[in-house]
């Protein structure tokens, strides 16, 4: 049975973050160092935010070394799967079954998000307008047949697609592997995530490394619509399969995971943003939702937007932020899930990149943003789930936190003069232990979508230049005409810092502790700090 | 080049290997349009014994590149090429010509037990592009110092003179590369300056004046002492490249025989029945020489318009280096050589002691130098002056340097950033190894900052930096 490998899956005490995660939970004896005035000096798990009760995320210092470890994993898991679970993901795809509510969705994709798509789709790919693009991302199967293109239509550049996958095995056919182009103002990154290729092309100053990433997330979003068994399973039959047919109406979905990437730094630092929320309120949240249980229930998330209230997981289980942004990006960029409740399978990629889980979707209210998302393994939990939700709600408003929570949403995050700095225009602060950051409203500067893109793009920039595997550094203060900025990393925390050119060095000096200090106070309200289990 | 690593694992050698030239070419893809024709797209390949269908290969995945590219920015083609073992840099110096060197990744070679192949791993972000980019230039800009563009060889001669010329040239020049010690002293390219007083400065500007005056054929002087340049009638372009042969090439093949007294004034007694120090670094060894031939190597200046052929004429005495440039179709006879040898000898060679006193004084004035706290170099883009207390001897095999490699990378990565915007730019970072970076760039020109102190903060090594602008540079504003 299909469902019972799941659970097995889920309850599978080998997966590999269990091992990295082992020392991640902060110990008795860091817990009680957590100083009021903290300096960057400071040990992993004290830093502010950090959380208490241990951590809800898998993370891993770098990128890579997880995807390392799950693609080894990816294998045995293929290899463990047994005949039931390659039909079972079939059917589900191919068969329509649990893709129901997939096409539904498709259906009832907002309009302007179908406008918008078809905008980009009737560009002309020789014109002016498609090459300045900033950001081109290209997804093609093996054989060199087109799935995805951000613009213009994948007809069109099918040509240009074949030299891609032409490019990429002549460099092999020398046992080399082909990573980048560069040219003058622009640079073309190639991936090959089998099945997959992926080639992004950037008129941007990061590391390859960091536009890598970018590719591999486009691929796992891929995955978690089809599992990579299923992905594997369907180009071992056909190699020239076209996968268009598996993911119609699913580009959007990637289309906003581009447009997240370019604006979300919880994407760029791996990290995830609460909502701010007095700890009280919070905690009443969280054991509403804990209480609210069901036998096959892995995850209980509340959203609010982009940000995180909170999170409930089952006991040992841990979810990757990548696989929480994908669940981000699924409900951000869909407009279905407010018609009512929404029932659909999903892959959570670096869990486990082999099988479904079965996601119940909703918004608390349909005019609200706070959105419930319950993860289950069984397919036919819809019901269960369903309930669950009524539970949680019930609970939630006979404690009266349904109407603080709404509070919370309406406000406005924080603007950053609260922290009393002044020519500090923006910052963003991750604490590692706890994969969670927090960052002030955008001021009035970085208002618009462009400035937004050019902000986050500098704060790329840094981050590429800060975790350059071969020359690493602690700090980089860079100063120009429009912003100085200030980025440090220690063992606890990471922090960009973003000041009007009037801001001096001294200034960003003192900054850093007089932040440090506020977040520290402010912390009960800007993180989680102890997660629940059931 | 092979380096051992101290580190040693369990008595297995671990094998670091540098940066390597994997291969070199040239191709027009306009000699060669039709299928079965590819080869004569090839105009030079190094290294010469792979086989004919693997250049092939190798010119039309590079032809692919580019044209792949002209996709996405038609007048913006491809620059580099990165994969997992090496990089490939591509330059079209003329139109359709392209040149493409291949340089392998450093990469560290790990011995395995019970006799498995040793494992490689290649080190993929090493490699800084706009380094080897210049490096390749550079290439390019030598051949036509002595061999005029590529175009002109080829309406001379077609395709034969063409071959034969990068043959001769490029066999020779590729293996003085040394790319295992590039780094950002070749992206700037900049000519080292003498610093001088005005006094000097006019006695010298006077000696060239009278020299070209007397003897008219000459075109063009060039000044240097102690490989640094004091005086120039090229343009800029052409003096940058002349300065990169003269100090990386000819001057170390000279290394002077009068080195040893070089700091102190003329002794006549020394010099015995000699009237001078000078002599012909190009052209004859020995004047007195009966069968002394009176060759001097051509050069070729200006090639964007006027394209100007010239005899190279270098002559020295003691520090003090003289270039005199003279058409090529005047043939230089025995007559003129010794006219030469005759004046500016002996005046060349009270000029350098000159030259050579003022120096000391000034040293002296400036007090006795204590080892600084901090490394830099400058360079402004306006008149391609440089100054390096990081490089510690430049020759043509290798460029000391007296701080780590890694350090050099973060001025490379630095300066990568800098050359994206025009505006004025500051950049402070502090490594891992606790050493702190800053560069500066501000209105054409860059300086950069290594300093030793580990425990000092940003405002301390912004107070650092400042002085050492006011003592270094005092007349130079940078942004603050």
């Amino acid at each position: 049975m299909p469902d019972a490998r799941m659970a097995a899956d889920v309850h599978n005490k080998g997966v590999f973050w269990e091992v990295k995660n082992g020392n991640l939970a902060p110990s008795d004896r860091l817990r009680q160092d957590r100083s009021d005035s903290p300096t960057p000096g400071l040990v992993e798990g004290t830093e502010p935010g950090a959380g208490q009760e241990g951590a809800m995320f898998v993370h891993a210092q770098s990128f890579e070394d997880l995807t390392a470890v799950s693609e080894s994993n990816t294998d045995d898991n293929s290899a463990e799967v047994g005949d039931s679970n390659l039909e079972s993901a079939q059917e589900a795809a191919l068969e329509g079954g649990e893709e129901e509510s997939l096409e539904a969705e498709q259906e009832e994709v907002g309009k302007e998000e179908v406008q918008s798509r078809k905008k980009a789709k009737e560009e002309d790919v020789t014109s002016e307008t498609w090459r300045s693009h900033r950001k081109h991302v290209f997804v093609l199967s093996e054989a060199g047949k087109p799935i995805y293109t951000r613009y213009g239509t994948e007809e069109a550049l099918s040509s240009i697609m074949g030299v891609m996958m032409l490019l990429m095995s002549i460099v092999e056919d020398k046992k080399n592997i082909i990573r980048s182009i560069h040219a003058d103002g622009y640079r073309v990154v190639f991936l090959r995530k089998s099945p997959l290729i992926l080639v992004g092309v950037f008129q941007t100053n990061c590391s390859d490394r960091e536009l890598t990433r970018e590719l591999q997330y486009i691929y796992y979003q891929i995955v978690s619509l089809l599992t990579l068994t299923q992905l594997n399973h369907v180009f071992q039959h056909r190699q020239s399969y076209d996968l268009r047919r598996l993911l119609a109406g699913s580009e959007h979905l990637t289309d906003n995971l581009l447009r997240l990437l370019d604006r979300d730094p919880g994407l760029l630092l791996s990290a995830v943003m609460c909502l701010p929320l007095a700890s009280s309120a919070r905690d009443m949240v969280s054991s509403s939702l804990q209480a609210a249980k069901a036998k096959n229930l892995v995850f209980s998330i509340l959203l609010a937007g982009n940000r995180l209230v909170t999170l409930v997981r089952k006991k040992d289980q841990f979810l990757h932020h990548m696989d929480l942004h994908l669940l981000f990006n699924l409900v951000g960029s869909s407009s279905s899930f407010r018609a009512g409740e929404g029932w659909t399978p999903i892959c959570l990629p670096k869990f486990n990149p082999a099988g479904f889980f079965h996601a119940h979707i909703s918004y608390l209210e349909p005019a609200s943003d706070l959105c419930l998302i319950l993860v289950s393994t069984d397919r036919e939990d819809f019901f269960n789930l369903s309930d669950c939700k009524k539970r949680f709600l019930e609970r939630l408003r006979r404690r009266n936190a349904y109407q603080s929570l709404q509070e919370a949403l309406n406000m406005p995050s924080y603007p950053v003069s609260q922290v009393g700095i002044p020519e500090l225009r923006h910052f963003v602060y991750k604490s590692k232990s706890s994969g969670l950051y927090t960052s002030p409203d955008l001021p009035a500067p970085y208002q618009g979508e462009e400035e937004l893109e050019r902000l986050m793009g500098l704060y790329q920039q840094l981050h590429s230049c800060l975790h350059n595997p071969t020359r690493l550094l602690r700090y980089i203060y860079r100063c120009a005409d429009t912003e100085n900025l200030y980025a440090l990393v220690t063992s606890g925390f990471e922090l960009y810092l973003c000041f009007s050119p009037l801001g001096t060095k001294s200034l960003a000096v003192s900054a850093v502790n007089k932040l440090l200090k506020w977040i520290r106070k402010e912390e009960d309200r800007l993180f989680i700090l102890s997660p629940l289990t059931y | 080049m092979l380096m051992i690593s101290p580190r040693m694992a369990s008595g297995m050698q671990e094998k670091q290997y540098t940066p390597s030239l994997l291969s070199f070419f040239i191709y027009n893809p306009k000699f060669g349009p039709r299928e079965g024709e590819e080869e004569k797209k090839i105009l030079f390949y190094h290294p010469i014994e792979i086989e004919k269908n693997e250049k092939i290969r190798n010119v039309g995945l590079c032809e692919a590149i580019v044209q792949f590219t002209r996709t996405f920015c038609p007048t913006k083609p491809a620059k580099s090429l990165h994969t997992q073992k090496n990089r490939q840099f591509f330059h079209e110096p003329e139109e359709n010509f392209w040149m493409v060197m291949i340089v392998r990744n450093p990469m560290v070679e790990k011995p395995n037990k019970d006799g498995k192949p040793p494992t490689v791993e290649y080190q993929e972000e090493e490699i800084i592009d706009s380094v080897y980019g210049s490096v390749l230039q550079q290439c390019y800009s030598m051949y036509k110092l002595f061999n005029g563009t590529f175009s002109r060889a080829f309406e001379a001669g077609g395709v034969e003179l063409l071959t034969q010329k990068l043959e001769k040239f490029f066999y020779r020049y590729l293996q003085t590369l040394h790319l295992q010690s590039c780094d950002l002293l070749d992206v700037f390219g900049g000519i080292s300056f003498f610093p001088l007083d005005k006094m000097t400065y006019l006695k010298i500007q006077s000696f060239v004046n009278r020299v070209e005056e007397s003897l008219s054929l000459i075109k063009y002087t060039a000044f240097l002492y102690n490989d640094q340049l004091i005086w120039s009638g090229l343009e800029q372009e052409d003096m940058r490249i002349l300065y990169k042969y003269l100090t990386t090439s000819l001057f170390p093949r000279h290394t002077e025989p009068e080195l040893a007294g070089r700091d102190s004034p003329l002794r006549p007694e020394v010099a015995g029945n000699l009237l001078h120090y000078g002599r012909f670094l190009t052209g004859p060894a020995n004047l007195k020489d009966p069968d002394a031939k009176f060759r001097f190597p051509r050069i070729f200046v200006n090639t964007e318009d006027s394209y100007e052929e010239l005899h190279l004429i270098v002559y020295k005495a003691m520090s003090a280096a003289v270039c005199f440039m003279v058409n090529s179709a005047v043939d230089l006879s025995r007559e003129f050589c010794e006219q030469l040898d005759s004046m500016v000898g002996p005046h060349l060679t009270l000029l350098a002691s000159d030259i050579c006193e003022q120096y000391n004084v000034n040293r002296r004035i400036s007090g006795p130098e204590k080892e600084p706290q901090f490394k830099f170099i400058y360079f402004n883009h306006m008149n391609l002056a440089e100054k390096s207390t990081i490089h510690m001897r430049k020759t043509a095999s290798v460029s000391l340097t007296s701080v780590h490699p890694d350090l050099m990378k973060i001025l490379g990565d630095i300066n990568c950033d800098f050359a994206r915007v025009d505006e004025d730019e500051e950049i402070i970072v502090k490594a891992m190894t606790d050493y702190w970076v800053v560069g500066k760039k501000s209105d054409q020109r860059e300086l950069y900052v290594i300093l030793n102190q580990k425990n000092a903060n940003l405002i301390e090594v912004n107070e650092e930096v400042k002085r050492l602008c006011a003592t270094q540079f005092n007349n130079i504003f940078f942004l603050d």
